[in-house]
């Protein structure tokens, strides 16, 4: 069964009933360094990034889930340290070999199910920070098989409230 | 005359595409300039240097459609560490898609670091087909563009640039399967293993 993935860059205290198909990781209390950009994961040993730290048990369920909810501060219209360090990390979900899709050039995808992405952003400064980011999620998409996404600006003070209210849709779901 | 910090933001910055595009550009570049890559443990030593400069140039590669984690490291610092005199920063950006158009949003970034941190910014090229266009005969588009990019900061007359190489997306995928297959059969690594569909596994 495809599974539902909650990647976050905090803790989170969230009551999940459905523990058996709802999977929260929270990056900030794992061991990820950054992606040395070797190519490794297409051409050495292709779909295994060949840094062997917590990174390679985390986007095996990316590919997996096809629902997803990702949890990330801001900085400079783009993901934080945090979950951008994840994201670079999971390209050995794709192949080195390139296709043609929206008339542009992407990476021919390994099993990647195709997902339904919200992605719940805290700590943007102003409208046009937001802007960016979704200018960011827009391409993200092609790259990372969304098949639909949304974007949730949040209040860092209100996070925890808009993270639980998202859980309650896909538990009724 | 004016004074070029040529930063590498490439994680793998002294074997980078960026380290190449930032040669022809010392190479063409008829003012005084440093090069530097960004490292883990050198963040503070580069920020103290900048005050020294009229202009910054960030050389980096297009990573999962932003600015890859060592440049935004960088910044973070550089937000906590700002010069006294603040230079202008340029860009040049390339990643392994045909499109240039591809590195727009991380472009934006940096326009947004700027705005936030009081730096104006400069020239910006943008490189599509940046993981091979060195090696193909297209290089001397690459070097024309850069040589353009290099006159605008040194007479301050900044603009935007692009460049990749001429090929219908057709033709480009065509191209990169040979790249690619070449690349692995360095490794000792087939076609076939390479399309692998597993994960992990
Ligand atoms: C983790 C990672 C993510 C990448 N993401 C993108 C991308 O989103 N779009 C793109 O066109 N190229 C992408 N690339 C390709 C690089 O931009 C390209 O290989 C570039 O030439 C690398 O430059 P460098 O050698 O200076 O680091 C990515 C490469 C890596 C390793």
């Amino acid at each position: 069964m495809a599974m539902k993935l909650i990647l976050s860059d905090r803790p989170f205290h969230i009551p999940i009933k459905n523990v058996d198909s709802i999977k929260f990781i929270d990056l900030s209390s794992l061991e990820i360094a950054n992606c040395v950009g070797c190519f490794g994961c297409w051409t050495k040993t292709p779909g295994k990034c060949v840094i062997r730290d917590d990174a390679v048990k985390i986007y095996p369920d990316i590919a997996k889930s096809d629902t997803l909810l990702y949890i990330s501060r801001l900085k400079y219209g783009g993901y934080d340290t945090v979950m951008k360090t994840m994201l670079e990390r999971a390209i050995p979900v794709q192949q080195a070999f390139l296709r043609i899709l929206n008339g542009e050039i992407h990476h021919v995808q390994r099993e990647v199910v195709p997902k339904k992405a919200t992605i719940i952003a805290y700590g943007a400064m102003d409208r046009e920070e937001r802007d960016v980011f979704e200018h960011l999620v827009e391409r993200n998409a092609y790259n990372m098989n969304f098949e639909s996404y949304q974007v949730i600006f949040s209040e860092e003070s209100q996070l925890e409230e808009t993270v639980k209210n998202e859980v309650k849709k896909w538990e009724k779901s | 005359m004016g004074k070029i910090i040529i930063l590498n933001g490439s994680p793998r910055a002294p074997k980078s595409n960026s380290r190449r595009y930032a040669e022809i550009f010392v190479q063409h570049c008829s003012c005084e300039n440093e090069y530097f890559n960004i490292l883990k443990t050198n963040h503070h030593e580069l920020c103290s240097r900048l005050s020294g400069f009229t202009d910054l140039l960030f050389v980096f590669p297009l990573y999962a459609d932003g600015i890859p984690v060592t440049l935004l490291n960088f910044l973070k610092t550089l937000e906590q560490n700002p010069p006294r005199n603040k230079p202008v920063v340029s860009i040049l950006i390339n990643c392994g898609f045909l499109e240039y158009r591809q590195n727009d949003t991380a472009v934006k970034m940096i326009e947004l670091f700027c705005k936030q941190n009081g730096y104006r910014l400069g020239s910006v090229l943008k490189i599509g087909s940046g993981e091979s266009i060195l090696d193909t005969p297209f290089r001397l588009l690459a070097v024309r563009q850069i040589k353009k990019l290099s006159a605008s900061i040194t007479k301050a007359k900044y603009r935007v640039l692009q460049t990749t190489m001429p090929l219908t997306p057709n033709m480009f995928v065509k191209a990169s399967t040979s790249y690619w297959i070449n690349y692995g059969k360095k490794n000792g690594i087939t076609k076939e293993q390479m399309e692998s569909m597993e994960i992990e596994s």
